[in-house]
């Protein structure tokens, strides 16, 4: 899209804004519309040149920082935005499917709303649109309470199970839902552990929201699961053939070291021998971890078991 | 006068306007915009004009009769964003979705959805709802951010106005990179990972691409607004794309058994999606499931643990062996002892 277009896009969406929001900041009035306070300012200075013909005095748009706020006495009908285009429409619709089918009814609806809004010659074409973005997530059900329960500020309780063990009741203040690599996490306080967790989506049961609020901290944020990214003294030394190479390579990057034999070696966090064992069994024998000796004994046990013996 | 200015000119014009606007009077309003001669005006406002109509300026030229002129109109009321009277809920789930999509920096359509979002929260005022859901896309390199999500702007472009795209192509299984031109008949996002599928002329036929592996794109630029290509009316990009390893279209499909114990049993509708489950009591779920790529199941069942058994059929469960066996052996030494598969 040329520049020109953005422009006039983000100018269609200005007046209106300003003329509903009388007195918006400089400072929240450039977060809205995601620009610098600098590029504001000289889209601000733009607009005072724009009107209609004849162009007198009062046919120009009267738009003037006061105090650092923003006020528009003459918006020229700008008073609402455009409707939207077929292709906002298509990316909001297609954003919206990440969180199918937990959003349940509400998207279905929202969806419908939204459609209600596109003027009747742009349907088709959204429509269209909409078909060629398919971002359906395997959305667990269960964000569709957790994001009410982040929403409101109101503390929950599920069963966590650990494979190997049954499900433990844990109490959590949720702050935060991340999506990593296609697995959802919920990242929150757990009373149970008195600390802050992340925890799977697809091991939680029986997901109650209670009536305890909460209040959210400033600097709540996941981090985000990398076991590249946290080695430490303990880390696990993950040795690949050279058939798995390319596929560890595409997504360790530099941190793959390659072999003589064509394989690659990674470092990875050895914290949790559970994810290792797993991770490792993934590959289907393309994988041997070198060391630590108790981590090779780990994926022997386990590869053994899945036989029966 | 700036074409920005002048755009925005025409917008105030038009809006007000009650009666419809001629060409000569355009020409008068702007005389030094679509002066000079009149091929350069009128090319020059057919370029304004397309920028309108793109913007979704509902701009239309009415033929005069008795009690009307000639000239250009724009219907206000299809101008205007109404209301949607979107619920606190509804709110909540596109303004959540729409913002982790953005915040995640790699979603195709990145600008539009953008202004969409400061749209539908025109009318909520202070209420817009703070997101707390983020995306983390995988296969994606931290320095790779930028790349992708200019490509996948790109290909939403050229999907959008159904141009073809000539891609440079390496993928871990065939590193050395290909050039081809590809019809991009859409984007799909599985497990983190971004796809385009498309017709690839190299191949002849539809081929799917991982968007983080395409090295260089070219959109065609060649008559902008008239489409190089039709996507069936049949296609569906759902058909195209695998969602979990097992549905790879690598093989005829075959229906496999899973026996699932302990913590898996409950688990199983959300391992596999799709399955057909049946609880058998005391803490077991046989799940059935259709497979097309018997490798993808097996690494998966395996990284399940013990929990997971293939009951049947007897390939797909020497295939689960097999490999247990190669990594028990692969390991041997930890604990001793051969495995035989």
């Amino acid at each position: 899209m040329s520049n020109v277009h953005e422009r006039l896009r983000r100018l269609l969406f200005l007046v209106p804004y300003v003329s509903k929001n009388p007195g918006v900041t400089v400072e929240a009035l450039a977060r809205a519309l995601n620009v610098s306070r600098e590029d504001l300012l000289e889209e601000l200075d733009l607009l005072t040149c724009v009107g209609r013909p004849p162009f007198n005095p009062d046919d120009y748009i009267d738009i003037y920082v006061d105090n650092d706020r923003v006020y528009v006495d003459l918006d020229q009908r700008l008073f609402a935005p455009p409707r939207l285009t077929a292709g906002e429409a298509a990316a909001l619709a297609a954003s919206a499917e990440l969180l199918r089918p937990a959003a349940g009814d509400a998207l279905q609806s929202a969806l419908q709303k939204l459609e209600r809004v596109l003027p009747p010659q742009v349907r088709e074409r959204y429509r269209e649109m909409y078909r060629k973005i398919d971002a359906s997530a395997e959305a667990p059900q269960a964000l569709g309470p957790l994001t009410r329960a982040i929403l409101e500020r109101r503390e929950v309780t599920f069963g966590y199970a650990s494979p190997g063990r049954p499900a433990e009741p844990r109490q959590v203040r949720p702050y935060e839902l991340l999506s990593h690599r296609g697995q959802w996490y919920l990242q929150g306080f757990c009373h149970t552990r008195q600390d802050s967790r992340l925890f799977r989506l697809d091991r939680m049961e029986d997901i109650v929201i209670t009536d305890t609020p909460f209040v959210l901290p400033p600097d709540a944020r996941a981090d985000v699961p990398n076991p590249a990214r946290s080695r430490s003294e303990d880390s696990v030394r993950v040795r690949f053939s050279p058939v798995a190479a390319p596929y560890v390579k595409e997504r360790f990057g530099q941190d793959a070291r390659p072999l003589a034999d064509g394989g690659v070696e990674v470092l990875v966090a050895g914290d949790s021998e559970r994810w290792l064992t797993q991770w490792v069994l993934s590959f289907g024998g393309e994988a041997e971890v070198v060391e630590p000796v108790s981590a090779r004994a780990a994926v022997a046990r386990a590869a053994r078991a899945s036989i029966g013996l | 006068m700036d074409r920005t200015e002048r755009i925005l000119d025409l917008v105030a014009l038009l809006l007000d306007a009650r009666e419809p606007i001629s060409w000569a009077e355009l020409r008068e309003h702007f005389p030094s915009d679509y002066g000079g001669s009149d091929d350069a005006a009128e090319r020059k406002f057919e370029r304004d004009k397309a920028e309108l109509v793109e913007l979704g300026f509902p701009l239309t030229y009415v033929q005069g009769d008795d009690e009307r002129r000639d000239g250009y109109i724009v219907d206000r009321d299809a101008y205007y964003l109404p209301e949607a009277d979107l619920t606190k809920e509804e709110l909540a789930v596109l303004y959540a979705a729409g913002s982790a999509a953005l915040a995640s920096g790699v979603f195709p359509g990145r600008d539009d959805l953008a202004h969409a979002l400061r749209k539908i929260g025109f009318f909520a005022g202070q209420s817009l709802p703070t997101p707390r859901v983020r995306m983390e896309l995988g296969a994606v390199q931290e320095g790779q951010v930028k790349e992708v999500s200019a490509r996948l702007e790109q290909l939403w472009d050229a999907c959008a106005a159904r141009k073809w795209v000539e891609i440079s192509y390496a993928s871990p299984k065939h590193p050395n990179a290909t050039q081809r031109r590809v019809d991009p008949y859409g984007l799909a996002l599985r497990r983190g990972v971004w796809t385009l599928v498309g017709h690839c002329h190299l191949r002849g036929g539809l081929r799917t691409f991982h968007v983080h592996r395409v090295r260089e794109l070219k959109v065609n630029t060649a008559r902008p607004r008239t489409p190089d290509f039709q996507v069936p009316e049949d296609f569906s990009l759902d058909s195209h794309v695998a969602y979990f390893p097992w549905q790879h279209r690598f093989h005829e499909p075959v229906e496999v058994v899973l026996r699932l114990s302990g913590t898996l049993a409950s688990r199983a509708s959300g391992l596999f999606p799709g399955a057909t489950l049946e609880p058998m009591g005391e803490g077991l779920t046989l799940a059935k499931l259709r497979v097309s790529f018997l490798d993808g199941l097996a690494r998966f069942c395996l990284s399940l643990g013990a929990d997971c058994v293939v009951e049947g059929p007897e390939s797909a469960r020497s295939r689960l062996r097999e490999m247990a066996a190669r990594v028990a052996n692969r390991h041997a030494d930890a604990l001793e002892g051969k495995v035989t598969a």
